[in-house]
């Protein structure tokens, strides 16, 4: 966990005070509705449909436990006693008081957190893995990475007002956890002749226009991390479209100038600054990993005696869990654990305020006070030692925290849709909970395997549809609510390994193809179900997942097997759709 | 807006040198039917004029006893502004003004950083437009040092915005403070 220095700190203080100020001269009629709302959005305080929506940054997806804590107050104090987890590892409040928000700021600051550029066209929360640090797979370490960037981008004056968002996200493993290929800029860590660089994808993204990023620079030295990242910002800066929002991501304009040109372009700019004051040094570098408290792992975890093999043998409920939600570390004798956000019944990624208390607690506990926040919209305790995996399920358990459920089908990333957010033309939780009821099955849902099912509320894609294995996508025609159906997305790599050519290409990330036209809203279960049977007819073997199998085959099985159902060929009339 | 315009301080709106002044520049703007190559303003004091002019007649311009202002658009090519040999020669230029039509459109943040660094323009940078309070402090650290603050916002309190940070990440720019605003 990164721990603020005097700097960090005056910092953060400086932006509560200046939005206070900002706030306080908008409710005094001094700043008008126009002038203000940039300005508060790149505090990430949004107007909802009900109340203001603010969204709290957990930079890179780490929280400690006294953060969390924190969130738990604020939660009870200032909105309705609970928070949602984003798909962009950051927390929002769906209620708060827009006079309260500079005192939850005020508040925030206190335990080293802010709002500070989660909204707005400028350069948003880095995200990473969130197995980022423990995952044996790692090459290095993305979390210093995020925080040098973190650094360079808070209040970046040259990049504050830019066409539109901007995000970035890190990956350090092989096996890229970040969907590196869908964002604006992803790094993926590689080593060259010994020498740690990163490689740079450009203009992925999903939203109206899902595209998987282009490498532009297979190799940028670490030490040019910032240079490069600085001159392809200001290509963009100067050069994206700013005179149609829907076109004005970066994608558009590598789209329009090809990656090519773009890619060369932002060569020109680099080489004029490379080498320049932004060069990263070692010592920078060791000195930002000093200011984070790296767990201290118990070495003779290794030789723990564990009795968690036995334990699951006899109950199969445990076994499930330590199937799903246990993940490999790189420390002997230690585990990671997902605390599954994803019971069903429960707005995918909601929490309450004692929830929050309790999984802190349970992070100083088993977890050296850590936790990460998953894109998934899960937590994660990273550090657990495995001999005490069973005393912390049941712990878990008794919290409704424990679903076991990572990597499969009900494990559902879903936006808080038109329940909440003003944007969107249909809803997400009542549809991720009707498909979450369609499959209680336990059983069932180990039997179908690793499976992303997503849904957005609507074409800005905050539930990232386009890269679920399954997507749902809310849409509006003629003010009715229809939701269209894709397969075959994949935030990251496919199972067998991909040729190096198409690993240039976004990690392996792919936007998913649609099956045909929308379904109403209580369609959506069964065609899910639909989907399914096709797949499990198909597959070769159970190691075969539900993407591979579209890999393999297309989408066209998908396709017929559903629109052949009389119970889907045609939407149902809207009345019907109303009684769900 | 008219209601915002109630709160307008009276007095200047200028801020240069660190201190608040009146602004006595004028736009000279073109006769649209004539071509503009060839069309300068007088040789008085206090004009500011298209990139376009200096572009065609920089010559002309060069030869007058007063220097005027070149204006930049968000859009403008910087390398209309430099001389045939890709420099920025500073002789017949009082200041360089660049517009910010709204204060969400960031270019002229980054064609203030490249004339700032790349063509090492050391005169006077001033940000005009949709200047507020709130913006004046990341325009002074991409090295703009006078500011037109729009109508509706206080000078005063635009004064003060530049102490708004004191420490700041990005090492390449610069740490505004009032007077740092004076060049």
């Amino acid at each position: 966990m990164y721990v603020y220095d005097p700097v960090d700190q005056q910092l953060v203080e400086q932006r509560v005070a200046q939005f206070a100020d900002q706030t306080r001269r908008f409710l005094d009629g001094q700043l008008t509705e126009d002038d203000f709302r940039v300005l508060r959005l790149q505090n990430g305080l949004y107007i909802q449909r009900h109340a203001p929506m603010l969204r709290v940054a957990i930079p890179y997806g780490m929280l400690a436990s006294r953060q969390l804590r924190t969130l738990a107050h604020i939660a009870r104090k200032w909105d309705r006693g609970y928070g949602h987890f984003s798909t962009r590892q950051n927390i929002q409040f769906n209620w708060p008081k827009l006079e309260d928000v500079p005192a939850i700021l005020a508040e925030l600051a206190t335990v080293q957190m802010h709002a500070i550029q989660t909204s707005g066209n400028c350069i948003r929360n880095t995200t990473t893995d969130h197995f980022a640090g423990v995952a044996p797979d790692e090459l290095v370490d993305p979390l210093v990475w995020c925080e040098i960037i973190r650094q360079w981008s808070t209040l970046h004056p040259e990049f504050a007002f830019l066409p539109r968002k901007f995000k970035i996200a890190v990956s350090g493993a092989v096996e890229d956890r970040a969907a590196v290929g869908v964002h604006d800029i992803g790094l993926q860590a590689v080593e060259r002749d010994g020498k740690l660089g990163f490689r740079v994808w450009v203009g992925g993204g999903l939203g109206r226009t899902p595209i998987v990023g282009k490498l532009i620079n297979p190799f940028v030295e670490w030490q040019d991390l910032l240079t490069y990242l600085q001159a392809a910002l200001r290509v963009y800066n100067l050069h994206g479209r700013r005179d149609n929002k829907y076109k004005a991501r970066i994608k558009i304009l590598v789209k329009d100038l090809t990656p090519e040109v773009y890619a060369q372009q932002v060569d020109e700019e680099w080489q004029r600054i490379k080498g320049g004051p932004d060069t990263i040094t070692q010592e920078f570098v060791d000195t930002i990993k000093s200011r984070f408290v790296w767990p201290q792992y118990d070495a003779s975890a290794a030789s723990d005696i564990d009795n968690t093999a036995a334990l699951a043998a006899a109950d199969k409920r445990f076994a499930r869990w330590l199937r799903t939600n246990v993940h490999a570390h790189k420390v002997a004798g230690y585990a990671a654990v997902t605390v599954s956000l994803k019971p069903t019944g429960v707005p995918p990624g909601d929490i309450t305020a004692d929830q929050m208390d309790a999984v802190a607690d349970l992070a100083d506990d088993f977890g050296f006070g850590e936790l990460r926040v998953s894109h998934e919209q899960n937590l994660i305790l990273a550090d657990v030692r495995r001999a005490r995996l069973h005393e912390l399920w049941l712990k878990l358990e008794s919290l409704n925290l424990a679903t076991p459920n990572i990597g499969l089908l009900s494990n559902i990333i879903a936006c808080p849709g038109g329940d909440f957010c003003a944007l969107a033309n249909a809803v997400s939780i009542p549809v991720a909970e009707a498909i979450q009821r369609q499959f209680d099955d336990l059983d069932y849902l180990f039997e179908i395997g690793e499976l992303d099912l997503n849904i957005s509320g609507c074409i800005n894609s905050c539930g990232h549809h386009h890269v679920g294995h399954i997507g749902i996508l809310g849409v509006d025609k003629a003010g009715e609510e229809w939701y269209q159906v894709t397969v075959g997305g994949r935030q990251n790599g496919a199972a067998k390994p991909l040729p190096d050519l198409e690993s240039t290409h976004g990690g392996g990330a792919a936007i998913g193809r649609i099956i045909g036209p929308s379904f109403a809203r209580h369609q959506v279960p069964g065609v899910v179900d639909r989907l399914i049977r096709t797949y499990l007819g198909l597959r070769d073997s159970e190691a075969e997942r539900f993407i591979d199998v579209v890999d393999r085959v297309g989408i066209d099985p998908f396709k017929q097997d559903v629109y052949a159902d009389p119970a889907f060929a045609k939407p149902a009339p809207v009345a019907e759709a109303a009684h769900v | 807006m008219s209601e915002i315009y109630a709160h307008d301080a009276p007095g200047p709106h200028l801020i240069r040198n660190g201190r608040l002044e009146a602004d006595t520049s004028r736009p000279f703007v073109p006769e649209p039917e004539v071509p503009a190559e060839g069309q300068v303003p007088a040789d008085e004091p206090g004009w500011i004029v298209p990139l376009s002019v200096w572009k065609t007649s920089r010559a002309t311009l060069r030869r007058h006893k007063h220097p005027v202002a070149v204006l930049l658009n968000p859009d403008a090519d910087l390398t209309d502004l430099a001389d045939a040999d890709g420099t920025l020669h500073p002789e017949g230029i009082a200041f360089i003004a660049v517009d910010f039509p709204v204060y969400t459109d960031g270019r002229g943040y980054s064609l203030a950083q490249l004339l700032r660094t790349r063509y090492q323009w050391q005169g006077e940078l001033r940000a005009v437009g949709d200047v507020m309070i709130d913006t004046i402090h990341y325009q002074a650290r991409v090295g703009f040092d006078s500011f037109l603050v729009k109508p509706g916002h206080d000078p005063h309190k635009a004064l003060d915005a530049f102490k708004t940070f004191t420490v700041h990440y990005q090492k390449t720019y610069l740490a505004p403070t009032p007077a740092a605003a004076t060049a």
